[in-house]
């Protein structure tokens, strides 16, 4: 029997819920102006009465569940969904603890507005358990500042960390995200308990149905929720989260939830954000960064079809977006985007650049980093003594690899639509940090951040939260200088790829004593980049993960004006490229197959994780066929790609064996890829994960092989996709086979740097099968035929 | 100028100047948003519409060229989104941003109405849409499922 217990009359979510689901859509709460309901902006600009001006009064049972009578979980998601599945993952996460019928989750994007006035509960706050080799706990999320601008860490604020960055959204955001499932899950039973004045041991739940044990009685969750909202948890503290050994649901391949969506065109991204007498903004920005706007004649552009005014803006301000000077420029606004764009390409600017800036191209740039790493630069790590071994009379093999400047290029261009009133703002974007996105506007406005609502879109593309650029910044200060408007800023191509940050233009030095038998005695890297770049130590930092008795690494840098930032890996890809290749020259050198001495090297260390990287080579390794004859032409490359390995903490394992063919002619094709791949205490979906493995597979035989971005007369000279390509489906390698094993932590993310192997994999297929060895990318520069 | 236009089987007449690219005719005159611009030179394809069954990438197409023939874009590629395309796609879980999947779905529609059963090859000549993500892998497994759905389905394209 069923218990009708909801209290009566149904909230205003409740009626938006319904009607969603009734509809079969999976847009519930999209906190997007729904067309019709967006005409409410009233004359005047304001927007008091329309109907996403105000967060809707729901029954919530937490600020991260709330369930509607016929059953409907909402789950808000404070991550952005740009094709990693976290829309899908994070509400897994949820959906595990509080045991409610998966087919009934609607995931709705969390409140940056609230997030800004509301705290977390205090007993969310820490994590529970021993770290990252607890499998009981919550992992060793990484804190880091706790205020609310969420700029780096796990903020207090009310949704936590709200960055979509560091493939961490796992990582920092299973706990808390356990955490409250499991709260509004002991809520329902509490309130279903106190209905039927039973005690709450005797109730039980699965699948949104609450059973009384003894009684054989039941009602649902949405029966209870409006009574659950109003029974506070009486000791959450003890509240616990479910290790992998009790999962049900969290480890199971599940679909995205708005594939649906994807596959019609009904997402909403940014870009298709329509608001009532919007107005279109396409901008021209000095192509030299650092360079403003000197003067600009709107008079030649003035009667061209619905243009209605010209604004220069200045360089968005540094402080706001990680010290990135990027450029000044100008915006026309029309009536539409493309008789924007039409105009500001016949607008006549003329630039002030800095001489400094423009005086930058990629040969004097890369000359400046090859000779930084002949100064003596900062040492970071110096095991035993590499001088003596070096001078020993040993073998030594040395090395020198390059790696271009690279943009994430997403395929949806950047914008952002901003309507500033006298009193608040309204953004609607795709971002991947709208904590600082909240910061921006009341800094730009002057409006104060409680103020300022920021609407979330899906992202077309991320691979990186810094490298969407000042896309928000550009368009509040155009907003803010055309107030009661709302103004849709929207790039072109170039444009994207003037206001992306770039991953760092790169070399590396590294050098090897060996022995007698061809093992080193001492090993030596030397890097050089940008001094702003990120990731400057990764893969080098704590030990040689490939022993050698002494071992030294030091960084060198360079001032430039390109802004750089992270992409799809934080220093990772361009330095398991150096040091993958290296491990291949060293083994070549010593006449020793590339798998075993790479496992020889690591036995050889006292690594945590070192039989967790012995097992990935070895499964690799038999997955391949290893060792089997290969025709002429055909060749297999071995690499270990890690991320904390060294550390002892969170961890990402694993070994890639390509199997690379190349033509007389000089064609490279990627046939065949076999991944052996830890999965840590769990993967929450592993169907996600395959599918992130795939796609870095490919974006990694991209930078090997295709993209680059030079930098001429002060500018970057490929900005669009005739120069800069994408590989297409005929180079997607016709076989990926991917095994997951189990080790004994928690995984660091699956996000980025998976992948990243391809670089060194070609590169030393291509040795293999032509005696030519390239170490600088991409490879399409370089003449790969033979004989 | 009027110039007349049938997308998605219904008629409409837009004032527009005859260059405009079809893309922004039918995102911002006619509202429909799922058809995206990426590169606006005709390289990637995320535009990728129908112009009387052809792929077009329609945002380095006249309006004008467009004038009196039919145009299908995803909206309209089914009534209910069950086209064997689209069906195939949430089997496989193709799309990871999606962005580019649009005008991805929308060559695939072509291909498979002009060859029932594309070979590989066929599809690498064919399937020239780019996809940050590389969602590649899935999408080519889900061209053969849906290849092989379509007799099945019984439909025209």
């Amino acid at each position: 029997m069923t218990n009708d217990l909801r209290k009566p009359g149904l909230s205003r979510r409740d009626v938006l819920s319904t009607a969603a689901v009734a509809t079969g859509a999976l847009v519930v709460g999209f906190w997007m102006p729904q067309r019709a309901a967006a005409k409410e902006i009233n004359s005047a600009g304001t927007t008091a009465n329309a109907a996403w001006a105000v967060d809707p009064a729901v029954d919530e049972i937490n600020a991260w569940v709330v369930v509607a009578p016929d059953d409907t979980v909402t789950i808000r998601i404070a991550q952005t969904e740009l094709g990693q599945g976290v829309w899908t993952s994070n509400a897994m996460m949820v959906c595990e603890e509080l045991q409610c019928d998966w087919s009934k989750v609607r995931p709705q994007y969390a409140s940056a507005n609230r997030d800004g006035q509301e705290m977390a509960p205090a007993w969310t706050l820490d994590v529970m358990g021993k770290g990252a080799t607890d499998p009981l706990g919550g992992g060793e999320p990484e804190f880091g500042g706790r205020n609310r601008t969420g700029i780096t860490g796990i903020p207090n604020s009310l949704y936590r960390r709200m960055r979509t960055n560091a493939a961490a959204s796992v990582r920092d955001g299973r706990y808390y995200l356990q955490l409250a499932g499991a709260e509004a899950r002991e809520r329902l039973l509490l309130a279903a308990a106190k209905a039927w004045g039973v005690p709450v041991e005797e109730v039980r739940s699965a699948n949104s149905v609450i059973t009384h044990q003894p009684t054989g009685r039941t009602t649902t969750y949405g029966q209870v929720a409006a009574l659950a909202a109003q029974t506070p948890h009486p000791n959450p503290e003890r509240i616990r989260i479910k290790p992998p050994s009790e999962w049900t649901l969290m480890g199971t391949e599940q679909k995205n939830l708005d594939v649906p969506l994807k596959v019609t065109g009904k997402t909403i991204y940014g870009i298709d954000v329509r608001l009532p007498g919007m107005k279109w903004a396409a901008v021209r920005s000095c192509p030299v960064y650092g360079g403003t706007v000197k003067s600009y004649d709107f008079e030649r552009i003035r009667n061209q079809p619905g243009v209605i005014s010209a604004i220069a803006f200045p360089i968005p301000d540094p402080a706001l977006i990680r010290d990135r000077t990027f450029s000044g420029g100008v915006a026309v606004i029309a009536d539409s985007w493309y008789q924007a764009k039409t105009a500001v390409d016949q607008l006549p600017i003329e630039w002030n650049v800095p001489p400094k800036n423009a005086a930058f191209n990629t040969a004097n740039m890369r000359a400046t980093l090859m000779s930084a790493m002949d100064k003596p630069g900062k040492v970071r790590v110096n095991l035993g003594d590499c001088d003596r071994a070096f001078a020993s009379g040993a073998r030594i093999v040395e090395a020198t690899y390059s790696t271009p400047y690279l943009p994430r290029a997403r395929m949806e261009p950047g914008n952002a639509t901003v309507l500033v009133t006298d009193d608040r703002v309204d953004i609607w974007i795709g971002d991947q940090s709208p904590q600082e996105t909240r910061f921006s506007a009341a800094k730009i406005t002057g409006i104060p951040e409680q103020n300022v609502y920021l609407h979330m879109c899906h992202l077309g593309g991320g691979f990186g939260r810094n490298g969407n650029g000042p896309q928000a910044e550009q368009a509040i200060y155009i907003a803010n200088q055309n107030r009661g408007t709302p103004i849709h800023l929207l790039w072109t191509r170039e444009e994207d790829f003037i206001n992306t940050t770039y991953r760092a233009m790169g070399v590396a030095r590294l050098r090897a004593a060996l022995d007698a038998d061809g093992w080193p005695i001492a090993i030596e890297v030397r890097t050089a980049m940008d001094e702003t770049a990120p990731g400057a130590t990764a893969c080098f930092d704590k030990v040689s993960c490939y022993y050698a008795p002494s071992y030294r690494f030091s960084t060198h840098t360079a001032a430039f004006h390109v802004p750089v930032g992270t992409r799809r890996g934080v220093g990772q890809p361009a330095h398991e490229f150096y040091r993958e290749s290296f491990l291949d020259e060293l083994a070549h050198a010593a006449g020793r197959d590339p798998y075993l001495y790479r496992r020889e090297l690591i036995s050889r260390t006292n690594l945590p994780y070192r039989a967790d990287m012995i097992k990935a080579l070895d499964t690799a390794a038999e997955m391949s066929g290893w060792g089997t004859p290969l025709p002429r032409g055909k060749a297999r490359a071995i690499a270990l790609e890690e991320r904390g390995a060294e550390g002892g903490g969170h961890a990402t394992i694993s070994a890639v064996v390509h199997t690379v063919s190349i033509s007389r002619q000089g064609e490279v094709r990627l046939e065949r890829v076999d991944i052996a791949h830890e999965e840590g205490f769990g993967l929450v979906n592993p169907l996600s994960v395959r599918k992130q493995l795939e796609g870095q597979i490919v974006w990694f035989y991209n930078d090997a092989m295709h993209q680059e971005c030079n930098v001429t007369e002060g500018r970057i000279a490929e900005n669009n996709f005739d120069t800069f390509p994408l590989s297409r489906i005929n180079e997607d390698p016709p076989e990926i086979n991917i095994s997951f094993f189990k080790t004994g932590h928690w995984l660091n993310g699956m996000g980025h740097d998976r992948g990243t192997s391809v670089q060194s994999g070609i590169a030393d297929a291509v040795f293999q099968v032509t005696g030519k060895r390239y170490r600088d990318l991409p490879l399409r520069n370089h003449d790969l035929r033979w004989s | 100028m009027a110039i007349e236009l049938t997308v998605n089987g219904v008629r409409h007449s837009v004032d527009v100047a005859p260059q405009t690219p079809l893309l922004w005719v039918i995102r911002d005159h006619l509202g429909l948003t799922g058809t995206k611009f990426s590169c606006g030179i005709a390289q990637c394809g995320a535009c990728t519409l129908h112009i009387d069954g052809r792929p077009v990438r329609s945002c380095s197409f006249p309006v004008s060229a467009a004038a009196g023939k039919a145009v299908t874009t995803i909206e309209g590629l089914s009534p209910d989104g069950t086209h064997p395309v689209q069906l195939a796609w949430i089997d496989l879980d193709v799309p990871q941003c999606g962005y580019c999947q649009s005008g991805m779905i929308m060559s695939v529609a072509a291909l498979l109405a002009k060859r029932p059963n594309p070979t590989d090859a066929e599809i690498d000549a064919e399937i020239t849409n780019a996809c940050r993500c590389s969602s590649y892998h899935r999408v080519r497994k889900a061209i053969r499922q849906a290849a092989a759905a379509m007799p099945a389905a019984g439909r025209a394209l």
